[in-house]
C-alpha cells in the first residue's frame, strides 16, 4: 500500500498542476459533538487528529453550507438588492404591479437549471409552461401546485417547504385576491423555511407577510417597450423596502423581452405579413 | 434436518373480533356462531370465562349466566384479515410459511434460527430457536393478536408444542416421540373422534398408543388409526407446502350497526387502515391503489377504487382520499360492512447526494403530493408540460417524478430575462371598440379603459378539420391606466377575450 502512495504521488508531482480534484473544495467543519470522536481524536496524534472528520461533521458542515448560500434570480439588478439571491431559510416577498411573475419564472428556472427541486403555486393558474421552458426552467424538477384559495396555497407552500424543496414560490396572482390568512401562518411558514432551508419568494399584488418575510421588494407598475409596431418588452421598476441585513431604498430598473417568444408565439406572423398587415396605433 | 415453527393464535375468533376492537378486551365478550336458537358460544373473554362462560354453551344460556353479556357473532372479514396479518408476520421469519388457516401457520424456520435472537443465538441449536420463538410472539404481539410457538421436526408435534399453555416449546430433534408420550390423547388430534374412542378403550396419553403395534391398530380403526398411530411416534409425513405471496393486502369489518354517517365511518376505517399500513410496512411495501368494497343495507355492494399518485403508506392520506371520494359519491345506503385492499408497490427510493442538491425524500414526496391532491383535486398538482400547438393557453399536467440532482452544485446559467405572460384560464370576455380597424378601448371583469398602444392582428387558427376550430385574431393593448393585455377576437363568435397580461 505504501508503495502505491508513493507511486502515485510521484506521478502527480511529474504533472505539475493536473492532480484531479476528486470532491469540491470542503467547508470549515466545527468540532465534534460526538463523545466517542473526541476520545478517538485524544487518543491521537495532534497532527493527525486536526485532519480527522466524522461523517456527520461534515454533512452537517455541508448543510450549514448550503444554508449560508443564497438562490440568485440571476437578474443581475435583482441580485444586487438583495446581496446575490434569495436567502435559504427565508421568505422574501415582492410585491406590487411590476413583472412579479416574469421574476418568479427566472428564479424557478435558476434553481431547477442547477438541479434543485422547486415548487411554483399558483394561485391565479397563470404560469405558461411554454414560456417557463423557454425561460430556461427544468420543468421535471418544477412541481406546479394551482390552488384557489390564498389559505391552500400557504398550507401548501408549508407542506412543500416541509417536504424538502429547495425553492418555493407562492404567486399570489392579480388582485382582488381570494381568501384572507392570518398573520400566524406566515410566521409558521417562515418558520418552516427557516427549519428546512429554503428559499421561499412570496409574490403578491401587496404586500401579506408583514414583518416575517427577511426582504420585500416593491415592484412598480409596468410599462410596454413597443418598437414600431410589435411589443418588445416591458420595463418594471423595483425599490428595496426591506431588508434585515442592508438599508433598504436601492431601487433598479429592468427590462423583460418578448421578442423572442414572438417567433415561437406566433407561427402565422409570416402568413400575415402576406395579407393582413399588423398595424400599431401608437 | 428441517425444522418446522407453528405459530398459533389461541382462541382464534375472538382473537381476531378484538384486533379489530381492542376495546373489548377488558369486557365480557363472547363470540358466537350460529343464528337464532342454534347461536352457540366458540370462544369468551377471560372476564366472560371467570362469570362461567364457556365454549358450548347456547347464547340463551350464557346470557341467563351473564345477562350483561356482550355477544359478537363471527366475523369473516375480521378472520381473514388477522389470518394474513399473521402469516404475513411468519413470512418476515421464513419465507417458506404454510397457511393452515384458523391463526394457525407453520414457518419453515431452518437456518434461520442464527438470524434472530442476537448474540446468545449467534451459536444456534435449541437456544437459538428459543430466541426466534420469543422474537416471533413479540412480532404477533405488535400486531394484536396473542400468540404460542411450537417448534420441532414435523408439523404435528410443533403443533401441539404449540397448542400447549407455556410457550415457546421447543422439541429437540428426535424427540418427538418422547415429547407427545405424556400427554392426552386428545392433543393429537382433537377432531378426530377416533381419539375419543381411544380414550374409551383405555388409552389416555399418546404414549400408550405409541407403544401399541401398528397392525393391531389399523386393523380395528383403519387408514385413520394407523395415521393416529404414525402420530403418537412423532412421525408426520405431510410436508410444509408454501403459500404463494400475496397479490393484495386486505383489511375489513362487518360492523354491529348500519353506519349513515361519514364520521363514524372514518374512525372505524382509521383503525383498519392503520393496521393494513403496519402490514405493509412489515413487507417493504406501499400502497399504490386502494379498492373500498362496501357493504350496504339490506343488499348490496358499493366498490369503488382510488389511485395514489405515489405510493405510500401514510394512514392520514389515504384516509382524507377516501373521505374525499365518499363525499363526492356517497354509497346511497347504511353501511354494514366493508373491506380494504391495498394493492403493493415497491415505495420509490433515492440515494442521497452528499456534495449536489440535496434530493427529495420519495416517501415524502409521495406523501405530500397524495395531500396537495387530496386538498386541490385532481388535475392541480404535478409537473407542468408543454404542448405541441399554437394556442397560447394550452399546457399540460404529469405525475411529478424529478430526475436524481446531479453530483456537483454548479453555477447557474445567466436568466435570458424573458417576459412571463400571466395567462387567464379562462380568459375574460371583454366588450371592445374598435375604430379605424384598430382597438380603442376594452372593457370588461377588473379590466376597462382607453387604449395607448395597440398592434395586431395576428391570426392564429388551429385545428380546421374539428368541427369547432379555433381561429383567433390577437392584439396587444397597452391600457393609458396601466396594464399591457393580450386580447383576441373568436372569429367564429365575433366575440372578445382577454386571455393574457404581460409584466404583472
Amino acid at each position: 500500500m505504501a508503495v502505491t502512495a508513493r507511486r502515485l504521488e510521484s506521478q502527480f508531482r511529474l504533472i505539475p498542476g493536473a492532480i484531479p480534484v476528486l470532491l469540491p473544495p470542503l467547508p470549515d467543519v466545527e468540532s465534534a459533538a460526538s463523545e466517542a470522536v473526541k476520545e478517538l481524536r485524544k487518543g491521537l496524534e495532534g497532527r493527525i487528529s486536526a485532519c480527522l472528520t466524522s461523517g456527520t461533521e461534515l454533512i452537517e458542515a455541508l448543510d450549514r453550507r448550503r444554508r449560508n448560500q443564497v438562490v440568485p434570480t440571476t437578474l443581475e439588478a435583482i441580485d444586487a438588492l438583495l446581496d446575490g439571491g434569495l436567502a435559504r431559510g427565508k421568505m422574501t416577498e415582492i410585491a406590487g404591479r411590476g413583472a412579479r411573475l416574469s421574476v418568479a419564472v427566472a428564479t424557478l428556472a435558476s434553481a431547477t437549471s442547477i438541479g434543485e427541486a422547486a415548487a411554483l403555486i399558483d394561485i391565479g393558474d397563470a404560469f405558461d409552461p411554454q414560456i417557463g421552458e423557454a425561460a430556461g426552467i427544468n420543468l421535471r424538477r418544477m412541481l406546479w401546485v394551482r390552488p384557489k384559495t390564498l389559505k391552500q396555497a400557504v398550507t401548501a407552500a408549508e407542506m412543500l417547504t416541509t417536504t424538502g424543496f429547495q425553492l418555493v414560490v407562492l404567486d399570489a396572482g392579480l388582485p382582488p385576491l381570494r381568501g384572507r390568512v392570518p398573520d400566524a401562518s406566515w410566521v409558521r411558514l417562515a418558520r418552516a423555511a427557516e427549519a428546512h432551508g429554503t428559499a421561499l419568494l412570496v409574490s403578491a399584488p401587496y404586500p401579506l407577510t408583514g414583518t416575517t418575510s427577511e426582504a420585500m421588494l416593491r415592484a412598480e407598475g409596468s410599462r410596454g417597450r413597443w418598437s414600431g409596431k410589435l411589443l418588445m418588452g416591458v420595463e418594471t421598476a423595483l425599490r428595496l423596502e426591506k431588508h434585515r441585513r442592508k438599508r433598504p431604498g436601492e431601487a433598479a430598473r429592468l427590462l423583460f423581452h418578448v421578442e423572442e417568444l414572438a417567433v415561437s408565439r406566433w407561427p402565422l406572423a409570416e402568413e400575415t405579413a402576406n395579407g393582413q398587415r399588423p398595424t400599431a396605433n401608437v | 434436518m428441517i425444522r418446522i415453527g407453528c405459530f398459533f393464535v389461541p382462541m382464534f375468533p375472538l382473537a381476531a373480533r378484538l384486533r379489530s376492537e381492542p376495546d373489548l378486551l377488558h369486557e365480557a365478550l363472547a363470540i358466537v356462531a350460529g343464528n337464532g336458537n342454534n347461536a352457540h358460544v366458540i370462544a369468551a373473554t377471560r372476564r366472560a370465562r371467570k362469570k362461567g362462560i364457556h365454549a358450548g354453551l347456547s347464547l340463551a344460556q350464557a346470557r341467563s349466566i351473564l345477562p350483561k353479556l356482550i355477544a359478537r357473532g363471527r366475523d369473516e372479514a375480521c378472520e381473514r384479515a388477522a389470518q394474513e396479518a399473521l402469516l404475513e408476520v411468519a413470512e418476515t421469519f421464513s419465507p417458506r410459511v404454510e397457511d393452515a388457516g384458523d391463526g394457525l401457520a407453520y414457518v419453515d424456520i431452518s437456518g434461520t434460527e442464527r438470524l434472530f435472537g442476537g448474540q446468545r443465538a449467534a451459536g444456534g441449536g435449541r437456544e437459538s430457536e428459543q430466541e426466534l420463538a420469543k422474537a416471533a410472539i413479540r412480532a404477533i404481539e405488535d400486531i394484536g393478536l396473542p400468540a404460542r410457538v411450537g417448534i420441532a421436526a414435523s408439523k404435528l408435534a410443533a403443533r401441539v408444542a404449540a397448542e400447549l399453555p407455556q410457550t415457546p416449546t421447543v422439541v429437540t430433534p428426535g424427540d418427538e416421540a418422547k415429547f407427545l408420550a405424556p400427554l392426552p390423547l386428545a392433543r393429537l388430534s382433537p377432531e378426530l373422534e377416533a381419539a375419543a374412542m381411544l380414550q374409551r378403550f383405555g388409552l389416555t396419553t399418546i404414549g400408550d398408543l405409541a407403544r401399541l403395534p401398528e397392525n393391531e391398530i389399523a386393523s380395528r380403526l383403519g387408514d385413520i388409526g394407523r395415521e393416529l398411530h404414525f402420530a403418537a411416534r412423532g412421525i408426520d409425513p405431510r410436508p410444509l407446502i408454501p403459500r404463494p405471496l400475496p397479490p393484495e393486502f386486505r383489511e375489513g369489518m362487518e360492523l354491529e350497526w348500519p353506519l349513515v354517517a361519514l364520521e363514524p365511518f372514518v374512525f372505524i376505517a382509521n383503525a383498519a387502515l392503520d393496521r393494513l399500513s403496519k402490514r405493509m410496512e412489515m413487507q417493504g411495501f406501499a400502497c399504490k391503489r386502494i379498492e373500498i368494497t362496501l357493504t350496504l343495507e339490506p343488499d348490496g355492494y358499493d366498490a369503488r377504487a382510488i389511485d395514489l399518485p405515489a405510493p405510500t403508506r401514510d394512514v392520514k392520506t389515504i384516509l382524507t382520499l377516501i373521505r374525499l371520494d365518499l363525499e363526492k359519491r356517497p354509497p346511497g345506503a347504511p353501511v354494514i360492512g366493508f373491506t380494504f385492499v391495498a394493492q403493493p408497490d415497491r415505495p420509490r427510493r433515492a440515494q442521497l447526494s452528499l456534495f449536489g442538491p440535496a434530493a427529495l425524500s420519495p416517501e415524502k414526496l409521495a406523501t405530500t403530493i397524495a395531500r396537495l391532491i387530496s386538498m386541490l383535486g385532481d388535475g392541480r398538482v404535478g409537473m407542468p408540460m408543454t404542448v405541441d400547438g399554437h394556442l397560447p393557453e394550452r399546457h399540460d399536467i404529469a405525475e411529478f417524478a424529478p430526475p436524481p440532482p446531479p453530483d456537483t452544485r454548479r453555477p447557474p446559467p445567466r436568466a435570458r430575462g424573458l417576459l412571463a405572460a400571466r395567462t387567464f384560464r379562462p380568459p375574460i370576455p371583454v366588450e371592445v371598440i374598435t375604430e379605424r380597424g384598430t382597438i380603442a378601448s376594452v372593457r370588461g371583469e377588473n379590466i376597462e379603459g382607453s387604449v395607448r398602444v395597440c398592434s395586431g392582428p395576428w391570426r392564429i387558427e388551429e385545428g380546421w378539420w374539428r368541427d369547432a376550430p379555433a381561429e383567433r385574431e390577437y392584439w396587444d393593448v397597452e391600457l393609458w391606466g396601466g396594464g399591457i393585455y393580450r386580447v383576441y377576437q373568436a372569429a367564429a363568435t365575433k366575440e372578445w377575450f382577454v386571455d393574457a397580461r404581460f409584466g404583472m
